[in-house]
């Protein structure tokens, strides 16, 4: 608790920091990769070949850098990167294995190959799994390589401890997750809701998709709220936990037990029950990646309410800007009793060191190439998401959108999720929770004191409460 | 022939020698991964976590949470309903079926027999994954060909995934497995020659007392160990299920293959899906002891 | 053999080509009638998928139900060798198929052979044993495998694939032809070695001519087995150049996710690409297969 009204405050500093170090950095030349001359360092332990972290440096050898991506704009800035790293070091090549398929499974297959020693030299998932990946020892800690990269200090201190796990620094963020509750405005409109609709509290989405529902617009869907296995970490990031928090409940009590049944949870059930009434849609719990057909129906209006990452408004920007500029209103996430108030962040995917790799100077070559403002920048500007790098913000692509200076404002009251690495074993349990509700298997108190076994089941009895 | 001992002991040397590429492969990946399982359930061997690091030694923690797991029990009941709907009420009862109604329609001289004879084999005969591709667009609720039709004969679109997962896996399962029934119940049919039924007309047999009297005594010996062998092929399914519903909404068809998958590969819990492997190796042990057994006795 | 092999034997011998009818007597236009309307149900039941497949794959814009093709084309069928790398997918299952095929061959081969000769007073436990062994279901021992491979190395490796392939099909093709070879009468190779040629010699001139047919049987087979195998795969592979087919339709159906996004077209011409060898090496050679896969006591 005391850590997420640390995070929260340091929020409202971050912005604080980020104008000053926008003009910090407008004075000072922005770092690329290879940097600034470092005094006498240690090398990291394992690197081959290469002397101390050093501009022109011996990195040599191959540098295999392994990622995930579907929505096609990583590439060109992961090639660019690898040039740039090309170019510096004439004796290192940079293979790219570029995976088009979905997170999930790339995690999947990732630690299968982690495990089998086939591991990539540079992947990226998501940052909220540095617990489990270094308790598993598969990560390499990061503390040696930031402490010389003068561009480190471009990163708050909030989003410096979102990677922070056991005192060390395991991965580089440079996109930082925040989520809004979309709305369609033509839509609500439709059905009877005034242009400038808010919720007025969290009831209010549930009585916005009655109204929808009633209007009985051929081909709209009222509301997609993620249940289920299906859903992947959505149904717990994107539903249950924002849910949970907005009636007042909490994920772990202050010893770190993991809260199962109490009366947050069971409203939450509650909430589930009467959106899978007939206001979501039971596709959601049996498709594969229900969130591609649900991103899509809300950006060619024919889903009316979703809460959703904030990068996927750059989708449907993407796809038709007026459109989408007239029609998606974004707000942040309702609390039981008041309007808009809050939105749960994370850090987003990030760029992490196999600690099994030959290459690891070379690896951290390719990140500190990849993590430029410049990059951070632009990638952040086409896929939105708020930077890591305070400076990033400054550039121009970024600066000019007022959709990513609002997402990053809203970033100020976001609730973070930890990075604890039991946390992967609680989505399952929630996952199952949800199921059990929107499928109508058993009822809200039920379901709860379910979630509570499902939990026990999965972290021990000592780790697990109920209130 | 009378053999010298020494003689018969080369020759068999020889034999063993030959027999050892095929016992390596197969001690390599049967015997070798069953006892894997087996050592493996014993632990908590995890894809990521601490225990991955470190795993340690459980004894029979994992048994006891899985016995104990209401999940577990929903999972073997899942699996039951549906190799009693797909094994024994649809493959076999269909299977039957169409082995009567295609012999008695090969006897008459039909020459589309040999249509509806391949249409089933093909069924049968393509790759799991085209199968399970196949049906994820007619069940698809939006445009699949079943709803599609259904409009068209006015009726509203049934969300068979969302709301009968169970029934439809189960059809798709008999769509795929139908044809190894009707094949062994067919060949059965084929034995008998066509003069005995004509006898049997001639003598003022009716339809029912030639089916009782003679084709019924040829069918009732394999059907029991059809019966058995078709149980055992369907209830180690898991691509057909996973592709069109992947454990179902909320568990309502995850059988116990899936189940051991889930929890080894998404849940990343090795030695927990290895428990329920182990439990599936065991099961189908006794299945297949049973089995055999029969199919000596009466061999 | 089993009563089901036996049965199978018959099967086979009766029931792929259609016989001429014997003395058929004329039906009854009802009967006809009813009789054909039943066919008619049946075919439509078990061929509309394809039916489907085929109206998909030659068009544009295929979707999830059957349509004469909105915008005809064999466009499909290009794009998948061009933007998808479908060639290389499609070579390395026919390197992997047909790798295992002849490591299969060989394996059961000899050991059919050896155990049928094999003079041991247990022999028949072996068997037994063979045959437990085919009833164990893939997907329970897909974990341990996993394990195993990661040890020994054999992930990620056409080795690996190979081996796995091969030894799925072991314990029944090695029974069906042991029962092949049991049905050749031993006086024959003997009476080669008592006219001089080696054991070696004797198996190959004489015996594995004779016991050609059950050879086919277990190459087609292993062949099919291996061409469709996809478990394995997703356990084994995970790099692109590696893939077979069935997993990168593992991974297409995936990846595609909500019912917009798949490219039906694209994937349903994969499909008939992917299925013309089953459709060549079974319907083929009908009679062989399904005698082979009768004699066995158990389906695909």
């Amino acid at each position: 608790m005391d850590e997420i009204v640390r995070q929260l405050i340091s929020r409202r500093r971050f912005l604080q920091v980020a104008v000053a170090s926008g003009v910090v950095a407008a004075c000072n030349p922005t770092s690329t990769g290879g940097g600034a001359p470092t005094q006498g360092a240690s090398a990291p332990a394992g690197g081959t070949g290469g002397s101390a972290p050093a501009s022109g440096g011996a990195v040599s050898g191959t540098i295999t850098v392994s990622y995930p991506d579907e929505a096609g704009l990583k590439p060109k800035y992961v090639e660019q990167a690898a040039a740039a790293v090309k170019a510096q070091f004439s004796g290192a090549d940079v293979k790219i294995d570029l995976q088009k398929i979905g997170d999930d499974d790339y995690y999947t297959k990732l630690l299968l190959a982690l495990d089998s020693n086939d591991a990539p030299d540079v992947f990226h998932v998501g940052g909220s799994l540095i617990g489990e990946l270094a308790d598993a020892s598969y990560i390499e800690p990061l503390d040696d390589y930031v402490s010389q990269w003068p561009d480190w200090s471009q990163y708050p201190d909030a989003v410096r401890s979102g990677v922070t796990y056991k005192d060390s620094v395991w991965a580089i963020p440079y996109g930082l997750d925040m989520r809004w509750l979309y709305y369609r405005k033509d839509d609500l409109q439709k059905a009877g809701l005034p242009a400038d609709w808010q919720p007025a509290n969290v009831q209010g989405i549930l009585d916005a998709a009655a109204a929808v529902k009633a209007a009985n617009e051929p081909n709209v869907l009222p509301y997609a709220l993620y249940a289920g296995p299906a859903g992947s970490s959505g149904t717990a990031d994107h539903a249950f936990v924002p849910l949970l928090w907005a009636y007042g409940g909490e994920l772990q009590d202050k010893d770190g037990k993991w809260i199962g049944d109490s009366p947050a949870t069971r409203k939450v059930m509650a909430y589930y029950q009467k959106a899978y009434d007939g206001l979501s849609p039971k596709e959601i719990l049996t498709e594969t990646k229900p969130w591609t057909a649900m991103r899509e129906k809300l950006g060619n209006g024919q889903l009316a309410l979703l809460f959703e990452g904030g990068w996927v408004y750059g989708g449907w920007a993407s796809a038709d800007k007026a459109a989408t500029e007239k029609n998606v209103g974004y707000t942040l996430h309702p609390t039981e009793s008041g309007g808009p108030s809050f939105t749960i962040g994370g850090p987003g995917t990030c760029w992490y060191i196999s600690a099994r790799s030959a290459n690891k100077q070379g690896a951290w070559e390719f990140i500190k190439a990849f993590n430029t403002a410049e990059i951070v920048g632009k990638l952040n500007a086409e896929d939105p998401h708020p930077v890591a790098r305070a400076d990033a913000a400054k550039v121009p692509e970024f600066a000019s959108s007022p959709y990513l200076v609002a997402s990053t404002e809203a970033l100020a009251k976001a609730k973070f999720t930890s990075p604890d690495p039991a946390y992967s074993k609680v989505i399952e349990a929630i996952q199952k929770a949800t199921a059990r509700v929107a499928a109508g298997e058993l009822g809200p108190d039920d379901a709860a004191k379910r979630y509570t076994d499902d939990l026990t089941q999965a972290l021990g009895a000592d780790n697990v409460t109920s209130q | 022939m009378a053999i010298g001992r020494r003689r018969r002991l080369a020759r068999n040397g020889l034999y063993v020698a030959g027999l050892s590429p095929a016992a390596f492969l197969l001690a390599l990946f049967f015997v070798g991964p069953a006892l894997w399982a087996l050592a493996s359930s014993f632990t908590n061997r995890a894809l990521v976590g601490i225990d991955a690091a470190n795993p340690r030694f459980v004894g029979l923690d994992n048994y006891a949470r899985l016995f104990g797991d209401p999940d577990f029990g929903r999972v073997i009941l899942n699996s039951v309903i549906f190799v009693i709907g797909s094994a024994i009420i649809g493959q076999f009862v269909l299977g039957l079926a169409l082995a009567l109604l295609l012999d008695h329609a090969q006897r008459r001289g039909f020459l589309a027999t040999n249509l509806v004879y391949a249409s089933v084999l093909l069924a049968w005969v393509n790759p799991t994954i085209i199968a399970g591709f196949l049906w994820v667009a007619m069940f698809d609720f939006y445009n699949g060909s079943l709803n599609t039709g259904l409009h068209q004969l006015g009726l509203g679109p049934v969300d068979w995934l969302g709301k009968g997962p169970m029934l439809a896996v189960i059809i798709a399962n008999i769509w795929r497995g139908t044809a190894f029934t009707m094949l062994i119940f067919l060949g059965a049919l084929r034995t008998i020659p066509s003069d005995i039924y004509e006898a049997a007309r001639v003598d003022g047999a009716n339809a029912f007392r030639r089916f009782w009297d003679h084709t019924l005594p040829i069918l009732r010996p394999i059907a029991a160990l059809t019966l058995l062998s078709v149980t055992m092929a369907t209830f180690g399914t898991f691509i057909l299920i996973q592709t069109l519903t992947n454990g179902g909404p909320a568990f309502q068809t995850e059988v116990i293959a899936l189940y051991a998958f889930h929890e080894a590969f998404q849940a990343h819990a090795v030695g927990y899906g290895s428990t329920i492997a182990v439990v599936m190796l065991a099961l189908n042990l006794s299945f297949a002891i049973v089995f055999l057994r029969w199919s000596r006795a009466r061999a | 053999m089993t009563a089901l092999a036996a049965g199978g034997e018959q099967v086979a011998a009766r029931t792929t080509a259609p016989p001429a009818p014997r003395r058929a007597r004329r039906a009854g236009p009802i009967e006809w009638l009813l009789v054909h309307s039943v066919f008619l149900v049946v075919c439509a039941f078990f061929l509309i998928p394809f039916l489907w497949l085929l109206s998909a794959a030659f068009d544009e814009r295929a979707s999830a139900y059957i349509q004469w093709p909105a915008a005809p084309t064999i466009m499909n069928f290009v794009r998948i060798f061009t933007e998808h790398d479908f060639a290389r997918v499609l070579a390395n299952s026919v390197f992997v198929a047909v790798a295992t095929m002849v490591l299969v061959v060989f394996a059961v081969s000899l050991a059919g052979y050896s155990l049928s000769r094999l003079d041991l007073r247990h022999k028949d436990w072996i068997t037994y044993a063979v045959l437990l062994l085919q009833t164990m279901p893939i997907s329970a021992t897909m974990v341990p495998i996993y394990g195993l491979a990661r040890q020994l190395g054999l992930r990620n490796s056409y080795l690996g694939l190979i081996l796995i392939h091969a030894a799925i099909e072991l314990p029944f093709l090695i029974w069906l032809m042991k029962g092949f070879f049991d049905s050749i009468p031993r006086h024959l190779e003997e009476a080669a070695w008592l006219d001089g040629r080696s054991r070696v010699r004797a198996l190959f001139e004489i015996v594995l001519p004779l016991a050609r047919p059950g050879l086919g049987i277990a190459a087609g087979l292993a062949f099919l087995s291996a061409w469709a195998e996809v478990l394995m795969v997703v356990i084994l592979i995970d790099q692109d150049n590696l893939k077979t087919v069935p997993l990168a339709f593992y991974e297409a159906m995936r990846t595609q996710g909500g019912y917009t996004e798949v490219q039906y077209g694209v994937i349903a011409a994969m499909a008939v690409v992917y299925l013309l060898p089953v459709m060549v090496v079974f319907f083929g050679a009908r009679r062989l297969m399904i005698r082979g896969l009768m004699s066995s006591t158990r389906g695909l």
